[in-house]
C-alpha cells in the first residue's frame, strides 16, 4: 500500500514538474504583459517630463539664433515609450496643469508640437521686447498659460472670454502668436516657426530618403545615426530618427545587432 | 500513551491518513501555492475546489488560446473561389457552418466541424452558388450574413445593385431587393426578435431599411452626405444602428425615432479647437470604412483611411482616445474586421495589408501580426467557441488560425507508448471507452 502511495506521489510530482516546465506558457506571458503595462501606467509624469527634456536637448537652438523655444513633436515620445495611450494621457495631464503647450503645426493633421510653457513665454517676450505689441502679447500669455489648453480660438472666444478688441487681435497675429485658420478663427502658434517647419519637413524627407535608398530599404539605427548628414538635414540625426519612428514612417525591427529601421511603402511624404 | 497509539495507527494505515489529508482542499491549495505551479494548474485547482468562479478559468484559457494563434498545417479550408474573398460569416447557433462571398459573385458554404478522427482536416465546401447557377450575383458579392436565428436562410448583397435573400435548402433566392447604386454592405440585427429589418448601405447617402417580413423598403435614414461603406446593428439593443460613410462621419441611429440620428461620433470629443474647421465633428480624417461593436455592445470600433482605428463608448459617443498607432488601411470599400469574445483582455483582429494585426482592445498595443496570406486580406471572422480566426483575401485562400495545442502529459505519453505508437494520433475524446468487448 505504501508503494502504491509513493508511486502516486511520484507521478503527481513529475506531472507538477512537467507543468512547471511549461512556464513558457502564455499564461505567464499574459502576466508579464500585464506587469509591463502596469509599469508603464505606473510611470509617473516625471518619466514623460524627462523624455521631453531629453528630446529638448536634441533640438538645435543655434540654428534659429536662439529665437525659437525648443520644440518637440508629440509623436517623438511614442518612439521612447511603448504605450501610446498612456503617453497621450500624461501629455494631456501636463497640459492641464499649464506646464506644457501644444500647437497644431499645419503640415499634418496628426503632428502636434509640444513646448514647455516657461520656455515659450520667455522666448516670446524676448522676441517682443521693444515692440509696441508687447503689452497685448503679455496679456494674452497671462490668459493662456495657466488655464487655457486650446489649440485654436475663434472670434467669439477672443472677444467675449478674453476681452480682446479687434485691433489687439491684429497685433497678436502680427506678433506671430496667432495664425489665421479660417475666417474668424486662429490657431495658436509659435512666432518664427515657419523656418522650423520648412527645415523640419526637408530634413524628414532627406532622412527617409536615406533609409529608402539603403540596400533592401532598411538600415540599422546605429548606422543611420553615424551617417554624414547632407545639407538638407539641419537638425540632429537623432531628432529626425525619433520623429520617423514615432510617426510610423519606418518599421522598427529588433535584431541581434540592434534596431533595424525598414522603410514602409505607401508613405505620403 | 495517547501519542504512542496515534503513531501506531499512523504506521498501520498510512495511506488512509494521507488520503484523508489530501482530500482537504485547503491543504491542496497550499501545496499548489508553495510548489509554484504554473497559473493554468492553479486556475484549474481553484475552479475544482470551488474557490474561484468557473468563468475565470474559461476566460483565462480563452485568452491563452487567442495569444497563441498560428497557422496549423493540419487545418485547411477548401479552395473554391477563383477570385478574391470579400466576406466571411460564421453562423451563431452552432458555429459549424461558414459562408463566404467572393469577387466572382460565388457564394460558398463550408462545414467547419471536424468529424473525422484524424487531426488533419480540410473544411469541406458543402454547397456553392456557383457561376452556373441561374440566380448567382452578376458582380462581386460584398457582404454575406446568415439569418441570425437559424441556418435556413442567408442574405447576400453585391455590386450588381441587388440584395438577395436565399433559402439554404434549395439555394434559390426567396426575395430580391433592387437598389440604385452598388450595395456596399448590409447587416441584420443579431438580437432582434420584434423586427427583421436589414440595414443596407449603398452608394446613395440614404441608409435603407428593408423589412424581411413584409418586403417593404420605405424606411430611410437620412443624414449622411456620402456613400455608406459600413452598417452595423448593436448586439445589445435591437433598435440601435451605426453607419459609416465616405463623408468621414459615423451616425448612431435609433430606428424607432422618426427624426434624424441620435448623435455622430466626434474624434475630438467636442473640442472644436483641435482641428481645421471643415473637419469638425468627424469620426476620422478620411473615409470611415469599418465598423465593429464589441461583443457586449458597450464599445464601437471604427477604422478609417486616415490609418487610424478608434474606440468609442457606444452609449455616449465619446472617443475613448485609445491610441492604436498606424493601422494601415487602403481599402476603397468596406473593411471587415472583428473582435474576440470571451477573453480578458479582448483583442481586435484587423486586416492590414497582407497580414492580420492583433491589438489589445483597451490598451491599444499591437500584440502580433498574423502573416500567411499572399495578397491583401479583406475580411476576418472569429469563432468564439474554439477561439479560431478565419481570414480571407485577394489570394483566394481562406486561412484558419488555430491556437497552438498543449503538450500531452507524461502520464498520457507513458500509457500511449504501452498500447502502441499509432494510438497517439487519435484524440482521446474520440476514443471508444464504453462499448463492451462482447458485442
Amino acid at each position: 500500500m505504501r508503494k502504491q502511495l509513493n508511486k502516486k506521489v511520484a507521478v503527481f510530482k513529475s506531472r507538477m514538474n512537467r507543468k512547471r516546465a511549461l512556464i513558457a506558457d502564455t499564461f505567464c506571458l499574459t502576466k508579464r504583459r500585464r506587469c509591463a503595462a502596469d509599469s508603464v501606467t505606473g510611470e509617473s509624469q516625471a518619466d514623460i517630463r524627462s523624455s521631453l527634456q531629453y528630446l529638448v536637448t536634441l533640438f538645435s537652438r543655434k540654428l534659429f539664433n536662439d529665437s525659437l523655444p525648443p520644440v518637440v513633436l508629440k509623436h517623438q515620445l511614442y518612439s521612447l515609450h511603448n504605450d501610446k495611450t498612456s503617453v497621450d494621457k500624461q501629455v494631456n495631464e501636463l497640459r492641464e496643469t499649464g506646464e506644457l503647450l501644444m500647437f497644431q503645426l499645419g503640415f499634418d493633421s496628426e503632428a502636434f508640437a509640444l513646448v514647455f510653457a516657461e520656455d515659450f513665454r520667455a522666448k516670446v517676450l524676448q522676441g517682443e521686447a521693444g515692440r509696441g505689441t508687447l503689452g497685448t502679447v503679455e496679456k494674452f500669455l497671462a490668459k493662456l498659460i495657466p488655464s487655457c489648453s486650446d489649440l485654436s480660438f475663434n472670434k467669439e472666444k477672443m472677444l467675449k472670454e478674453f476681452l480682446f478688441t479687434d485691433s489687439e487681435i491684429t497685433q497678436l497675429v502680427k506678433s506671430g502668436v496667432l495664425t489665421v485658420r479660417d475666417a474668424g478663427s486662429w490657431w495658436l502658434s509659435i512666432p518664427n516657426s515657419g523656418k522650423f517647419i520648412k527645415y523640419f519637413i526637408k530634413g524628414r524627407k532627406a532622412v527617409l530618403g536615406m533609409v529608402k535608398k539603403s540596400k533592401y530599404g532598411e538600415i540599422l539605427q546605429t548606422e543611420l545615426e553615424g551617417r554624414r548628414t547632407t545639407s538638407q538635414v539641419k537638425f540632429q540625426m537623432k531628432y529626425h530618427i525619433h520623429d520617423i519612428i514615432g510617426a510610423e514612417l519606418v518599421e522598427c525591427i529588433q535584431t541581434t545587432s540592434g534596431t533595424l529601421l525598414r522603410y514602409v511603402d505607401g508613405n505620403v511624404n | 500513551m495517547l501519542l504512542f497509539c496515534l503513531i501506531l495507527i499512523n504506521m498501520t494505515y498510512p495511506s488512509m491518513t494521507f488520503a484523508r489529508v489530501c482530500s482537504n482542499i485547503y491543504f491542496l491549495n497550499d501545496l499548489c501555492r508553495h510548489a509554484l505551479l504554473p497559473l493554468q494548474m492553479f486556475f484549474a485547482i481553484e475552479r475544482q475546489s470551488g474557490l474561484d468562479d468557473p468563468v475565470r478559468l474559461r476566460r483565462a484559457e480563452s485568452t491563452r488560446r487567442v495569444l497563441s494563434l498560428e497557422l496549423n498545417h493540419n487545418r485547411d479550408v477548401d479552395r473554391i473561389h477563383g477570385n478574391g474573398i470579400n466576406t466571411l460569416d460564421i453562423e451563431v447557433i452552432d458555429g459549424r457552418y461558414m459562408l463566404s462571398g467572393g469577387s466572382d459573385g460565388v457564394i460558398v458554404i463550408y462545414d467547419l466541424e471536424n468529424n473525422s478522427k484524424k487531426p488533419q482536416y480540410t473544411c469541406k465546401a458543402i454547397c456553392t452558388v456557383g457561376r452556373s447557377s441561374r440566380h448567382v450575383h452578376k458582380f462581386s458579392v460584398e457582404t454575406v450574413q446568415w439569418y441570425p436565428h437559424d441556418t435556413g436562410m442567408f442574405v447576400s448583397s453585391s455590386f450588381d445593385k441587388t440584395m438577395k435573400v436565399w433559402d439554404t435548402e434549395t439555394l434559390k433566392p426567396a426575395e430580391e431587393f433592387q437598389f440604385d447604386g452598388n450595395v456596399y454592405c448590409h447587416h441584420m440585427s443579431p438580437v432582434a426578435r420584434k423586427h427583421s429589418l436589414v440595414a443596407v448601405g449603398t452608394k446613395d447617402p440614404k441608409v435603407q431599411l428593408c423589412d424581411l417580413k413584409s418586403g417593404s423598403r420605405i424606411h430611410i435614414l437620412q443624414g449622411h452626405r456620402g456613400e455608406i461603406l459600413s452598417v452595423r446593428w448593436s448586439p445589445r439593443y435591437d433598435h440601435i444602428l451605426a453607419t459609416a460613410s465616405t463623408d468621414s462621419r459615423v451616425h448612431i441611429w435609433d430606428v424607432r425615432r422618426a427624426s434624424g440620428s441620435l448623435f455622430t461620433l466626434d474624434q475630438h470629443n467636442g473640442d472644436k479647437s483641435k482641428t481645421s474647421s471643415e473637419a469638425v465633428n468627424t469620426a476620422h480624417n478620411g473615409r470611415v470604412n469599418g465598423l465593429c461593436f464589441t461583443a457586449d455592445g458597450l464599445h464601437l470600433l471604427t477604422t478609417g483611411t486616415d490609418d487610424r482605428m478608434r474606440l468609442w463608448n457606444s452609449a455616449t459617443g465619446e472617443n475613448t482616445l485609445v491610441n492604436y498607432g498606424k493601422v494601415v488601411n487602403e481599402s476603397r470599400k468596406g473593411l471587415k474586421f472583428t473582435v474576440s469574445r470571451g477573453c480578458s483582455p479582448e483583442f481586435v483582429f484587423v486586416p492590414c495589408g497582407s497580414s492580420v494585426a492583433v491589438y489589445g482592445l483597451h490598451s491599444g498595443e499591437l500584440i502580433t501580426m498574423l502573416r500567411g496570406h499572399y495578397n491583401n486580406v479583406d475580411c476576418c471572422e472569429f469563432h468564439p467557441d474554439y477561439q479560431e480566426l478565419y481570414s480571407g483575401g485577394k489570394d483566394c485562400n481562406i486561412l484558419a488560425w488555430v491556437p497552438v495545442l498543449r503538450q500531452p502529459d507524461i502520464e498520457d505519453e507513458e500509457t500511449n507508448s504501452k498500447r502502441g505508437g499509432t494510438q497517439a494520433a487519435i484524440n482521446p475524446a474520440f476514443e471508444d471507452a464504453w462499448s463492451s468487448d462482447e458485442d
